[in-house]
């Protein structure tokens, strides 16, 4: 019992993420019946899932103490990317290896310029996004055909394995994979470290630089993958596909109880944020909310969820031993008491 | 009192000794070669009135970015002001019919909120201690959601008032001269008091600033408010600009501002640069636009130009910087 509560406490951001999100969840269950049905749970996790691939990248960027602006303009470049290889004649299968390949090469440039020019992460990522998104112009300008999405793509995004979407299976590894590296790897405690605290690191004879390269480089293929995939569910590839997920991938991290200055953080948690902002987005419309409302609910949640994991349990603690408060502090309480 | 008084002087030999710094002086030469490119492919545009015109395609993002460098110069950043320009921007045009006779109320009104939601920023920032990339990025499209909550399609008119000052000349020079240099003229001012002095002093070392005695808190507050202040002047004037709101434009503005900041040559840390210098670094992406449209190629070329020169300057300058630190070692 004590070891429970010590794992919810270590992971007291985490956890309320969780409990934001199955509270969400749960008033659109009680509003209207159709949102917990299967079908529309499997949109969800669709829509998650790209929320979730751009932001699986941007969480070990954090982490490491940097931030990845260029997000939205890799998602556009792998959609754009993968259908020009294809008209081409290039196999579905190699072309988003291809792309893949390219994003993570432009990750390395972004983690270049961040580590070894010593150039400020915002500025960096921003001056790359700008050269994708001058790519992508002139692309567009060139092409004469339409911006047909290969077959693969469109099953990877809308077929089915079992009872689950194939992207939200592939999402679940993904992030199984993600959260062992980052808790139970050398590389995984190396970013943290990076983050923590660069000097002490470096002191320690880290090669921080080499880690941060590896967390941009993640960055970039994971948001080339993402858009490869967005542009699948979407069938078509436009400029500025990526463009809400400037927002949301940051957004997510950081909902899901990371801290922007790096050092702290888990990838589950984001994959808490990545769920709470698509719950929510799904949600507003059934308060005949408009893309307004959505929009000023949407930061007051990103508010309200940063202030709660950073001073959630003080919070809580204030409240006293209320009926409402969230099963897990409640086991915080009674383990206290045991 | 004496602590001030180390810490005014030590602000104005820092400007002196800026004012000459290389630093500067790479900006203003790309600033008077990109003037010099953009008149000799269009020799037209050497008189008061093409000027006059092409700074009032400049001056929306000049403000923006001058709201943009007074956060970075206490150390933060400010991810809404481009939700700042836009409330501003849909507020100026949305009411002019039921506002009656009464337009210059409506301006304003559009001041007042630009006051608030800088207000807001600070008062996230300062008092619940959030970092200001957070705070901004929730209140950024909080912002976003007002502005099409007040103006949810492109479209009202702002008041006539605010055209005819937008278009108008100030003994016969075009007011988008006269502005652009109340601006700068502002700016000297307001760098000279002690304000000035305390924003680079909260910005370069906040705990040494606190022990000379400034009010970090307040000082950092002003400076969201003041980002609010000109953020909102910004989305006036383009509403007068442009003659239409759009409630929409905003998001732009948080990647180019911070362009135009680094451009310039003020530092994301803190404590180092200006208004001064954002004003070439917006004037230098104005041009940049502008000769990429004389000669009529397409847009990609100006947004890699613009991309381009970013990169290479900040590359240039941390190189720069990486050898100094190494000599001194």
């Amino acid at each position: 019992m004590t070891r429970a509560g010590a794992w919810v406490r270590e992971r007291q951001a985490t956890v309320s993420a969780y409990a934001l999100c199955a509270v969400l969840f749960a008033i659109g269950a009680l509003h209207s019946s159709g949102f917990a049905a299967a079908s529309n749970i499997r949109q969800l996790l669709v829509f998650a899932s790209f929320v979730g691939f751009a932001a699986l990248g941007q969480t070990l960027v954090i982490l490491a103490g940097g931030l990845d602006l260029s997000v939205p303009w890799l998602m556009a470049f792998g959609g754009i990317e993968l259908s020009r290889l294809s008209v081409s004649g290039v196999p579905a299968v190699p072309a988003i290896v291809i792309v893949v390949a390219i994003g993570l090469a432009i990750g390395v440039v972004n983690g270049i310029g961040v580590t070894w020019l010593r150039v400020a992460p915002i500025v960096m990522t921003l001056a790359i996004g700008g050269l994708i998104q001058s790519y992508l112009l002139a692309v567009g300008q060139l092409k004469s055909t339409g911006d047909q999405v290969p077959a693969a793509a469109v099953d990877l995004a809308s077929n089915r394995l079992g009872p689950a979407p194939v992207i939200a299976v592939v999402w679940l590894l993904c992030a199984v994979l993600t959260g062992v590296v980052i808790s139970r790897t050398a590389f995984g405690r190396r970013v943290i470290a990076a983050g923590a605290n660069d000097v002490v690191a470096t002191l320690s004879g880290m090669r921080v630089a080499r880690v941060r390269v590896a967390t941009y480089a993640i960055s970039g293929a994971a948001a080339t993958f993402g858009g490869v995939v967005l542009s699948g569910y979407v069938g078509t590839t436009y400029l500025d596909i990526g463009a809400p997920y400037l927002f949301t991938s940051i957004a997510a991290v950081i909902v899901g109880g990371a801290s922007i200055l790096g050092g702290r953080g888990t990838y589950w948690g984001t994959v808490a944020g990545a769920l709470t902002l698509t719950v929510l987005s799904a949600l507003l419309p059934l308060f005949k909310l408009s893309t307004a409302g959505l929009e000023i609910v949407y930061g007051i949640v990103i508010l309200v969820g940063v202030w709660l994991s950073s001073n959630g349990r003080t919070a809580l603690a204030g409240l006293g031993r209320g009926s409402l408060r969230p099963p897990s502090t409640q086991e915080v309480g009674s383990d206290a008491t045991d | 009192m004496s602590a001030t008084a180390t810490t005014r002087r030590r602000g104005l030999a820092l400007g002196l000794r800026r004012r000459w710094s290389p630093g500067n002086l790479v900006t203003a030469g790309i600033l008077v070669t990109l003037a010099i490119v953009d008149v000799s492919i269009q020799p037209a545009l050497a008189n008061l009135v093409q000027i006059g015109l092409l700074l009032q395609t400049a001056l929306p993002l000049v403000l923006v970015a001058v709201a943009q460098t007074l956060v970075v110069l206490v150390g933060g950043i400010d991810l809404s002001v481009g939700g700042m320009f836009v409330v501003a921007n849909a507020i100026t045009v949305v009411w002019v019919g039921g506002a009656g006779g009464a337009h210059q109320a409506l301006l304003l009104v559009a001041l007042a909120a630009g006051l608030a939601m800088g207000l807001l920023n600070g008062m996230l920032v300062v008092g619940l201690r959030f970092e200001p990339f957070i705070a901004t990025l929730g209140t950024w499209t909080i912002f976003n959601g007002i502005a099409l909550t007040i103006l949810p399609t492109d479209g009202g008119t702002p008041p006539p008032m605010l055209t005819t000052l937008v278009n108008g000349t100030f003994a016969g020079i075009p007011s988008s001269i006269v502005i652009l240099a109340v601006i700068f003229g502002v700016w000297r001012g307001l760098r000279a008091t002690r304000f000035g002095v305390r924003l680079y002093a909260v910005g370069a070392d906040d705990e040494r600033a606190r022990l000379n005695g400034t009010p970090v808190r307040r000082v950092r507050l002003a400076a969201y408010v003041l980002a609010g202040l000109c953020a909102a002047i910004g989305g006036i004037y383009a509403a007068g600009a442009t003659q239409s709101g759009t409630p929409t434009a905003g998001d732009a503005y948080i990647l180019t501002t911070v362009a135009a900041v680094v451009i310039g040559g003020t530092s994301l840390r803190g404590g180092e640069g200006g208004v001064g210098l954002t004003i070439m670094g917006a004037l230098a992406l104005t041009l940049i636009s502008d000769i990429v449209q004389a000669v009529n190629f397409a847009v990609w070329v100006s947004v890699a130009a613009s991309a381009g020169l970013l990169l290479v300057l900040v590359a240039a300058r941390s190189l720069l910087e990486i050898r100094l630190q190494r000599r001194r070692a």
